[in-house]
């Protein structure tokens, strides 16, 4: 969900990006004259340093500072329930807390409740919630703060983005005492309590969002260990430390204060930019280093490359069931065995990225490892199924059925984003051997094209998740007037396993019910998984402390600045 | 009124009466051209030379791609990326293993047809909205002029990237949103041209001896008022490969298989810092194509134009 939504709010920042991207025709132009003429490559110091993978705490935490923190696409709002975009959690871990964390284990951990507990029916869950909690703006944190949350996300008027699907099926709270409240259900879902840790759920100032309204994305007021400075639009989102803050999660080390007095986001896109803004010191971190930059970056003795993968469903191509002849097992099995991801993903990543196997990465519940290395491409074995499907070669190499091309419709959005267009031409290269044409389309309109026409072979998505249960966005039957699935699969046997999986309370058998699912999906060639995402982050040597959740979202309570 | 123009052109005096009798103006230049070509040969002339040898060389990249590119500019090497120049890979691999020079001559095609043929629309629809507007003139010259004198506020590039957005991807939208964006200069041009040419005594006499008006604008006005327009178009053709590649830079519509230049520009990019030749080869290679275009644009300039003969 998190994909979808990027791509929508890129297209509507295309004017901007535009007229940037032209002056830069001319600035690559002029650095591609310059370098030139200077005659060299990077300079490489020829020290080798070390090639961190998290920041060492080498001493002891100094107060003070302000972190500079470049991210590659601006946030759409600082309101959590309106959000759409993963890059808005960067900055919700700064502003805001969870009731609940997800550790690095994978297992819950308490935040601001301390304890909860499920109903034998599983409709209700009942949370203990902190007292000593206080919103930036003064007002306390408790029962009836928790209830206005999650009453105003399923407001229709509140216009609640990712946070409804998340806390679906929420029916209503009631608050027990000051600081107990009890959660209700529609149905009982395994997913809810683990999606009461994600970013998109924290709690927000019930006085501030009153007074605020639809405007509080623009004055957030939340119980984080920062608080709301400014905002100016495509530069930079300023936080300063919030002094009262004494309920820090074990997910970082430091439950009191913040170290560092300021945490400034600066909204870089171009990537060049961005990098380069850390290694001549402009900011002091940037997110999403390019793979080509990663090892220079490595060697680099005044940076650190810091780096962690993220959870949930990895890069992964769908082909639309209801085009044929992809609705044909054997013509997906030719493509499955036609593309080559493993070289894909080493020559365009250069083994920065990991190759994924499955319909969800490592760390998801039910991960089926058994999938990995399964597939092997093989030519023949692709040329074979076309041959046997009826699709002869003719004269350009194209294969032909019944006076038709054999072509597949390959949608991708723009920006080039983690080198998704570069995926396209290499499948297409890969794919013109066994005789199909690939006819890339790169469009700014994704929403138009892909969730509206439906029109396209083959689109590529990714999804932060923590819970196996966001397979059913992808692959469980709609009803008439629901919006589609990417894959438009509809098969009951998959439907039942995913509708008990979403029930199920003993977590073997829940695990086994999705192995079943993505064990379904691989011997139907419904995918071809490509790679699973690494968030990465160049920062100076000064920065100590900065960590990341299992999401991928950067942690900055117990970041300080060494001198 | 007759005079105005010719006092303005001493060189052309000479021909002053052969124009009146309803000659070409084009003779009135003869005499400038055999001065060029009595020169000694200068530096000057040996970068034209230089500069046509470029052109040439590049218009043979577009036409017999295959002939010079030593590999295909699809086949995707992935056990030979980002490779630096060598005698193996004159301009390096990218990162796909792709042959960078193969790409670049590959590119050639696409690169001058967007300029080209943008140059060719542009002059055509300028010239004919310019003409229309010096020889008509009234109404309609106000009204042609005027539009012009709107699009001519936005500037060029603006512009095209404005009608390549309304347009939608593809070659022919971009060959289209430049080609737009340089109406209003030839217009205004031609329409000045038409006006100049249109008060000239031959065309008086013309007129006299009861020439049909489109005759008189087809067979003496706008042969004698193309020149500037061809050589502006000339110079044109640079700036229209730039602009060329600079919307393709911003990587919309089908995916190319042979990316043009500013495709290539647009991919290398990213990787300026560890494989500089990516970028710096395409980008180099349309800097050569402008510049030899632009210094043959200036000398034609130098050789229609009566007020710099002899220099």
């Amino acid at each position: 969900m998190y994909g979808d939504t990027t791509d929508k709010s890129l297209s509507k920042a295309s004017i901007g990006r535009k007229r940037f991207n032209w002056s830069y025709a001319f600035g690559a132009l002029a650095l591609a004259l310059t370098t030139a003429l200077a005659g060299c490559g990077p300079a490489d110091g020829g020290k080798s340093a070390q090639a961190a993978s998290g920041t060492t705490a080498a001493s002891a935490p100094v107060q003070g500072g302000e972190l500079t923190y470049a991210l590659a696409t601006s946030p759409d709002t600082l309101d959590p329930r309106r959000s759409g975009l993963a890059v808005s959690v960067r900055v919700f871990g700064a502003l805001y807390d969870t009731l609940l964390i997800r550790s690095a284990d994978g297992s819950l951990g308490p935040s601001l409740a301390t304890e909860w507990k499920a109903s034998d029916d599983g409709l209700s869950y009942t949370l203990k919630l902190r007292d000593d909690v206080k919103f930036q703006d003064g007002t306390p944190f408790d029962a009836e703060a928790v209830k206005f949350n999650f009453d105003s996300i399923i407001d229709p008027e509140t216009k609640a983005a990712n946070a409804l699907a998340l806390l679906r099926p929420y029916k209503s709270s009631e608050v027990v005492d000051e600081h107990t409240i009890k959660l209700n259900l529609e149905k009982p879902s395994e997913a809810f309590l683990g999606n009461l840790s994600q970013g998109m759920l924290s709690i927000v100032s019930p006085t501030a969002a009153k007074k605020e309204g639809e405007d509080f994305g623009k004055h957030p007021v939340g119980t984080g260990p920062f608080k709301f400075a400014s905002w100016t639009e495509n530069a930079d989102i300023k936080l300063e430390r919030n002094p009262d803050y004494a309920w820090g999660s074990a997910e970082a080390s430091n439950a009191g204060a913040a170290y560092l007095d300021a945490l400034t986001f600066k909204i870089v896109p171009e990537e060049a930019t961005r990098i380069g803004g850390v290694q001549s010191g402009q900011v002091l971190a940037a997110e999403t280093v390019p793979p080509q930059n990663v090892v220079a970056l490595k060697n680099d003795p005044n940076a650190q490359l810091l780096q962690t993968n993220t959870i949930g469903f990895p890069y992964t191509l769908f082909f639309n069931l209801e085009h044929k002849p992809w609705n044909e097992l054997k013509a997906r099995q030719a493509v499955q065995y036609a593309v080559d991801i493993d070289s894909i993903v080493k020559t365009l990543y250069l083994g920065t990225y990991e190759q994924a196997w499955s319909s969800i990465t490592p760390g998801i519940l039910g991960y089926d490892e058994s999938l990995e290395g399964k597939i092997k491409p093989d030519v023949a074995k692709a040329n074979a199924l076309l041959d046997e499907l009826g699709w002869v070669k003719g004269a350009d190499g194209i294969r032909v059925k019944d006076g038709q091309k054999l072509t597949l419709h390959y949608v991708d959005g723009s920006p080039n984003r983690e080198k998704r267009n570069d995926i396209a031409a290499m499948i297409r290269e890969q794919l013109k051997a066994v005789g199909i044409e690939t006819e890339v389309e790169i469009t700014q309109d994704v929403a138009t094209v892909v969730y509206q026409n439906w029109d396209y072979d083959l689109y590529g998505n990714s999804q932060v998740n923590s819970d196996p249960n966001g397979l059913v966005s992808f692959y469980h039957s709609t009803k008439e007037g629901e919006r589609r699935t990417l894959s438009g699969l509809s098969d009951p046997q998959v439907d039942e396993w995913l509708d008990q999986g979403a029930t199920e309370k003993d977590e073997a058998k829940r695990a086994e019910l999705y192995k079943k699912v993505q064990q379904y999906i691989s011997d139907q060639a419904l995918i071809l998984p490509v790679y699973v995402f690494p968030y990465t982050v160049a920062a100076g040597k000064s920065v100590q402390g900065l960590k990341f959740d299992p999401f991928g979202y950067p942690i900055f309570n117990d970041v300080y600045l060494q001198k | 009124m007759k005079n105005s123009a010719t006092s303005a052109e001493p060189a052309a005096r000479g021909a002053w009466l052969g124009r009146l009798a309803g000659r070409s103006r084009k003779s009135a230049y003869a005499a400038g051209r055999q001065a060029v070509s009595r020169r000694r040969f200068g530096s000057a002339d040996l970068l034209t030379v230089l500069a046509g040898l470029a052109v040439s060389f590049l218009a043979a990249c577009a036409l017999l791609p295959g002939w010079i590119a030593p590999y295909s500019p699809t086949e995707m090497n992935t056990a030979a990326i980002l490779q630096g120049p060598s005698s193996a890979h004159l301009f390096g691999t990218d990162y796909f293993g792709r042959d960078v020079f193969s790409l670049v001559v590959y590119g050639t095609r696409d690169s001058l047809l967007i300029g080209v043929s943008s140059v060719i629309v542009g002059v055509l629809l300028g010239g004919t909205l310019g003409s229309l507007a010096g020889y008509v003139g009234g109404r309609l010259d106000a009204a042609i002029m005027r539009i012009m004198d709107v699009l001519l506020t936005i500037p060029g590039i603006l512009l095209a990237l404005t009608i390549a957005a309304a347009l939608g991807p593809g070659l022919r939208n971009i060959v289209l949103a430049i080609a737009i964006s340089s109406v209003p200069g030839y217009a205004r041009v031609m329409r000045g041209q038409i006006m100049a040419i249109r008060g000239r005594g031959y065309v008086f006499a013309s007129r006299a001896l009861g020439t049909k008006p489109s005759d008189v604008l087809l067979r003496h006005v706008l042969p004698n008022s193309a020149a500037p327009l061809l050589v502006m178009a000339t110079l044109g053709l640079g700036s229209s490969i730039l602009a060329g590649a600079g919307l393709s830079f911003l990587g919309l519509g089908v995916l190319k298989e042979i990316p043009d230049w500013g495709a290539l520009l647009s991919q290398g990019r990213g990787y300026l810092t560890v494989a500089w030749w990516i970028c710096t080869f395409p980008g180099l290679t349309i800097t050569l194509f402008v510049l030899s275009v632009n210094l043959i644009g200036d000398r034609w300039r130098d050789a229609v134009d009566p007020k710099r003969k002899g220099r």
